[in-house]
């Protein structure tokens, strides 16, 4: 009986696995997108990279991606996914790409189709402006009194690092006891800290260096789509004609974009 | 999980005392020294003390925290209070008592209004001096009246404590709250009531004894 079983597993498996192949056919992912007319992109909801306004997304890779979908003539559909079923949701055709700040990394890139680092992320140690030529490297700041967000990236970094902290409730926290000296120094999101710290806000009096841990980020397509080198050379005409920055700016990263 | 969940909220609770007893400490002779104050026949010091209580009575106690913690860094650009552990509890410490005290001002001073000046004048016709009418007459009168209120007052207390939290001294509600980001579990949060009600309970049978102590005449 047992025997009967496994080989009918078998039979199912390989059907399954010829199935897949025949599935793709010789159309190429991009001929695929165009004759459904719709680029179907996978999110989460990720201020400021992917999120509502007036019940319409938005965000810096919301309006590339609106962007890119123009360039091809389709349609944009956003579609919020569970983060951890990103791959799935790719292979399934459930989603066309996955576009939301996602951090480059091997598991990714084993995955999937992935595009130039298009924006930088880090965690930064933010300190009293006046202090900042004293740290610029996280081990010229061993000795300082940190406090990060409970349960944060800045948590962990500071954990990886030795450092001496306590935690806050959130990362807007750890800026105002920076700011009073209370705390010598945070540790917060890259893109967090440009919005929120510097000229212009009430936290002139704060500064951002040493980034500790760089991460990138990419948008990811289908195993061996031909989209990738589209949505390349989209970014490489985006950055040249300004509009790449212009939406940065409009959400604040400016400072974290990379050059295409 | 739940020994863990456990350890982890008696230390909580552990600060939370630490902050009960200190307020205490302090606020109740402070109280005292405000209550005169606001009764003083000098008129510009019982103005200043009544404008005192109306301000600390009159914002939350939360926001006191944190102008007395963060204030004079950010406005002062001076940091009084250090980067360390002990400067959030002084800070914790000083906030809480003169908040307190400025509630037990007002409990003592209606206490001490209720004695019939008759006695007053009684202690004068015997020869005795201002102070011996306080201390020797008029105080344990005083006592005996203002147990409910402040039994009330510092039962408040224990439960204010949680606001500690907000400068980042890590009470037993900040212990069952990290549970939910660390673990994603809730219940520890919920867990804390029994903390406050098992002490809380202690309070109330220590006041009803006291009550029933001090019941030796009905005047």
């Amino acid at each position: 009986m047992k025997k009967v079983i496994a080989l009918l597993l078998a039979l199912v498996l390989t059907l399954g696995v010829l199935g897949g192949c025949s599935k793709g056919g010789d159309k190429t992912d991009m001929e695929y997108v165009k004759d459904k007319g719709t680029l179907i992109v996978g999110i989460t909801d990720f201020a400021p990279i992917d999120y509502q306004e007036n019940g319409e997304w938005v965000g810096f890779d919301a309006d590339m991606a609106k962007a890119f979908a123009k360039r091809l003539g389709v349609e944009v559909e956003f579609k919020v996914i569970e983060w951890n079923y990103k791959i799935n949701e790719l292979n399934d055709k459930g989603i066309d790409v996955v576009w939301n700040g996602m951090t480059i990394a091997d598991d990714v890139l084993a995955a999937m189709e992935v595009s130039n680092p298009y924006l930088k992320n880090a965690q930064v140690i933010v300190v009293k402006k006046e202090d900042a030529d004293k740290y610029p490297t996280a081990e010229s700041a061993k000795d300082l009194q940190f406090v990060v967000e409970a349960g944060s990236a800045g948590e962990e970094t500071a954990q990886a690092n030795g450092f001496n902290y306590k935690s806050a409730e959130s990362q807007a926290d750890t800026l105002m006891e920076v700011s009073a000296g209370t705390s010598d120094a945070s540790i917060i999101d890259l893109l967090m800290a440009g919005a929120t710290i510097g000229e212009g806000t009430d936290y002139a009096d704060l500064a951002y260096t040493a980034p500790l841990n760089d991460e990138e980020y990419g948008v990811g397509f289908r195993k061996g789509s031909d989209l990738v080198s589209e949505l390349n050379q989209f970014f490489k005409d985006a950055y040249a004609d300004g509009s790449m920055m212009e939406t940065a700016e409009k959400y604040g990263v400016q400072e974290s974009v990379i050059e295409q | 999980m739940f020994q863990e969940v456990i350890i982890a909220l008696s230390e909580g609770f552990l600060k939370t005392l630490q902050i009960f007893f200190i307020t205490l400490v302090g606020a109740l002779p402070l109280g005292l020294i405000i209550a005169f104050g606001s009764m003083s026949r000098f008129r510009p010091i019982r103005s200043v003390m009544r404008a005192i209580v109306w301000v600390i009575r009159g914002t939350p106690l939360m926001l006191q925290l944190i102008a007395i913690f963060y204030g004079p860094g950010m406005l002062l650009g001076y940091n009084i209070w250090g980067t360390g552990n002990f400067g959030r509890n002084a800070a914790v410490a000083v906030a809480f008592i003169i908040n307190y005290a400025c509630y037990f001002s007002e409990i003592y001073r209606g206490g001490i209004e209720s004695i019939p000046r008759g006695q007053y004048e009684a202690g004068q016709v015997l020869g005795m001096t201002r102070p011996q009418i306080f201390f020797k007459v008029v105080l344990a009168q005083v006592v005996k009246r203002i147990v409910p209120p402040m039994s009330n007052e510092i039962i408040t207390l224990v439960k204010d404590t949680a606001l500690a939290r907000i400068i980042l001294v890590y009470e037993v509600i900040w212990a069952g709250q990290t549970f939910i980001k660390k673990a994603g579990v809730i219940w520890p949060l919920f867990f804390t009531a029994i903390y406050y009600l098992l002490f809380n309970g202690l309070l109330t049978i220590l006041f009803w004894y006291i009550e029933k102590k001090l019941d030796y005449y009905r005047g």
